[in-house]
């Protein structure tokens, strides 16, 4: 209780709420660009965080994600383009109903869905959270090992098209992870002699140049896309705020459905709102009555996509504050920025910070609700914004790349490897890696390591990772994730040779 | 990738040998650090020594190399290789934006520490967005207000408001 006052203290500070609504805003423009992901907006927010004290910082990102999960809706309900990969089935029906006639309406549902989602998963992992880490304390080393094992198998088998490079992708962050000083007794490592490389790679720096650079490169690949500026949906728009909140609330069991499918999916690592929307739209369509109006305008399309990605938010820290393994980039990024702040990510987090969790609860429910203060205010202005061109934005939001790598030690060699990472980032995106597990695999790199090399220094037996039950039992885990993986894998496959033998003959 | 004019078949078949060459350079790269992992010394205080990890990774990450490498051999027809470079280049030149953007980044990296990060980012963001936009007047201003917004005003901003000094150049 004294925590949970703390937090509450740490929270309700002027400084500390315009900071916040400074971040809600920034959240919903950012989503609103189309070409410009949460992630993205996160990552270049973290450099700005370093200044404030580690609970404002938190604060500040978890405004920036949920207002981010919200602007998305923008340019999906207006323009038909999905702002983030968190709103494509908001597209489905939100554009059909903005088309109509209605696009108020379809953006006042998003709205609310997405506050009430919020809502929801906050509500969830304020209950799941602490008894969690009160589990998490008891696994050792061992265990902790073989759940990092199954972390990045899950991410790799779960994102992209492909196992195989998914599961490379990952082991490359692994890889990158361990240049530089060893955890556990600092000796350098692969610095080839270049001193750029003794300190190790920055997390930050990666980050920035395996999303942000890579991102702002494959936007300018259309030639004649990038050259045309683009139309927007005009016409009078009338929100109609409470009458959609009550039309919200008249579907509680879609609300709830989806909102649960999203913190689950949430709490799932590497499944984040990409798949949580998809996934909750579907539910709502097989258990409507009406499955052929979706698609063209049903209300509760909007609302289950919405909910479903804004109840990731809440569902992702489930397993960053219980178990300190981030369930997808975005919560990396918020590990890494505690880590920049010197608190240590992991279970003992809501024991030794009481008061930065319970502070990171309610900065989750205070920052929905200026997401929708803010959404509902100013929704007429933030339809520009859909609207900026890609030649303004690719620019910019290199030089703010840069200013963010550099803020972080002041060194400019960090800008050199910026740009090496950019264009390695690149590459890989152009051949068709998925980059989520690789940046998992660098933050859970260092981690793993640890608990492996401490495992056999309490106890040389190495037959103790698969003896000890928790432990053996999130290495089946992962075992099963791969072969799952694979199985989906090969049955796409098959469908796909049938379909173009048919088409052949 | 809705450019008329192209071979998709063609293409796909291009973007598969150009994944197999990243797994022969990733197989390659990963023994190559497997073995000088091997090379660092184990201390005598523990079981697995700093090269442990690292030689677990690589040991992985060349397994999956020639997973992947079998894999990919498999869907390449023969004709393929042979129509390649022909498709790498025409795949570099639909893609030139990218690479234009890209050589601009670098570039301006390595001026940031000569000009100063003002002149610099004032210079890139200028030069990209002519490179990029539809040119007319009107987008020109837009243009000049929004690159010296980020280059000087974010200067201003960080140095004042952040006190995090960008760097000044040598001018």
């Amino acid at each position: 209780m004294e925590d949970f006052l703390s937090g509450l203290t740490q929270i309700f500070t002027l400084a500390t709420l315009v900071y916040m609504l400074a971040g809600s805003i920034a959240g919903i423009i950012a989503a609103a660009i189309p070409g410009f992901t949460v992630t993205m907006a996160i990552v270049l927010t973290l450099p700005l965080t370093f200044t404030m004290e580690p609970l404002q910082g938190i604060a500040v990102m978890l405004s920036v994600y949920v207002g981010g999960y919200t602007g998305g809706l923008i340019s999906a309900a207006l323009l038909g383009i999905p702002g983030t990969p968190s709103s494509v089935a908001t597209t489905f029906d939100a554009f059909p109903m903005a088309r109509k006639g209605e696009p108020g309406r379809a953006l006042s549902l998003g709205v609310w869905a997405s506050f009430f989602g919020t809502v929801i998963s906050t509500v969830v992992l304020i209950v799941a959270a602490p008894p969690l880490a009160l589990f998490a304390v008891k696994l050792g080393p061992w265990e902790y090992f073989s759940l990092i094992v199954f972390a990045l198998t899950i991410v790799a088998s779960l994102v992209g098209d492909s196992v195989i490079r998914g599961m490379l992708a990952g082991l490359i962050g692994l890889a990158i992870s361990t240049v530089g000083p060893d955890p556990m007794m600092g000796r350098p490592r692969f610095d080839f002699g270049i001193e750029m490389l003794q300190a190790g790679l920055p997390f930050l720096v990666v980050l920035i140049g395996i999303f942000a650079i890579s991102q702002l490169a494959s936007e300018v690949e259309n030639k004649s896309e990038v050259r045309s500026g683009n139309a927007l949906v005009t016409g009078a728009i009338d929100f109609q705020t409470w009458k959609v909140m009550k039309e919200v609330l008249m579907r509680p069991v879609n609300l709830i459905r989806s909102s649960i499918v999203g913190v689950l999916i949430g709490a799932l690592p590497g499944a984040g709102g990409s798949i949580a929307n998809l996934v909750a739209y579907d539910q709502a369509k097989r258990a409507s009555k009406d499955p052929d109006s979706f698609g063209k305008g049903n209300p509760d399309g909007v609302v289950a996509s919405e909910a479903g990605n804004s109840a990731t938010a809440g569902g992702g820290l489930i397993p960053l504050i219980g178990l300190g393994i981030p369930g997808s980039a975005v919560d990396a990024i918020l590990m890494a920025s505690l880590m920049v702040h010197g608190i240590s990510v992991g279970p003992r987090l809501i024991m030794d910070h009481g008061d930065l969790v319970y502070g990171m609860f309610i900065a989750m429910a205070v920052a929905s609700l200026l997401m929708l203060i803010v959404s509902v205010l100013s929704m007429r202005l933030f339809l520009r914004v859909a609207t900026v061109p890609k030649w303004l934005i690719v620019p910019v939001v290199m030089v703010c790349c840069v200013v963010g790598s550099f803020a972080l030690n002041n060194r400019v060699t960090d800008l050199y490897l910026l740009g090496f990472i950019g264009v390695a980032g690149y590459v890989l995106r152009a051949l068709g890696y998925s980059l989520a597990p690789l940046v998992l695999g660098v933050i859970l790199g260092p981690i793993a390591e640890t608990n492996l090399r401490r495992a056999l220094m309490t106890d040389g037996d190495p037959t103790l990772f698969v003896t000890r039950p928790i432990s053996l039992l999130f290495l089946v885990a992962a075992v099963l994730s791969i072969a799952w993986a694979i199985r989906g894998h090969l049955k796409q496959r098959n469908k796909a040779k049938r379909s173009s033998d048919a088409a052949a003959s | 990738m809705s450019e008329n004019g192209f071979n998709k078949e063609q293409a796909r078949e291009a973007g598969e040998i150009a994944r197999l060459l990243s797994y022969v350079l990733i197989l390659i790269a990963s023994v190559a650090l497997f073995l000088s992992a091997a090379a660092i010394p184990t201390s005598r205080f523990e079981r697995l020594g700093a090269g442990a990890f690292p030689k677990i990774v690589f040991a992985g990450l060349a397994l999956m190399a020639v997973v992947a490498i079998v894999d990919a051999l498999r869907k390449i027809p023969a004709g393929a290789y042979g129509r390649f470079a022909v498709q790498t280049v025409a795949w570099a030149k639909r893609r030139s934006l990218v690479f234009i953007c890209l050589a601009a980044l670098a570039l301006y990296i390595m001026a940031i520490p000569v000009l100063g990060f003002s002149i610099a980012s004032f210079v890139f963001i200028l030069a990209v967005e002519l490179v990029l936009m539809p040119r007319s007047p009107k987008t020109l201003i837009i243009a000049v207000i929004a690159a010296a917004v980020f280059s000087f005003g974010l200067n201003w901003l960080f140095a004042e408001v952040f006190t995090v000094f960008l760097p000044r150049g040598v001018l």
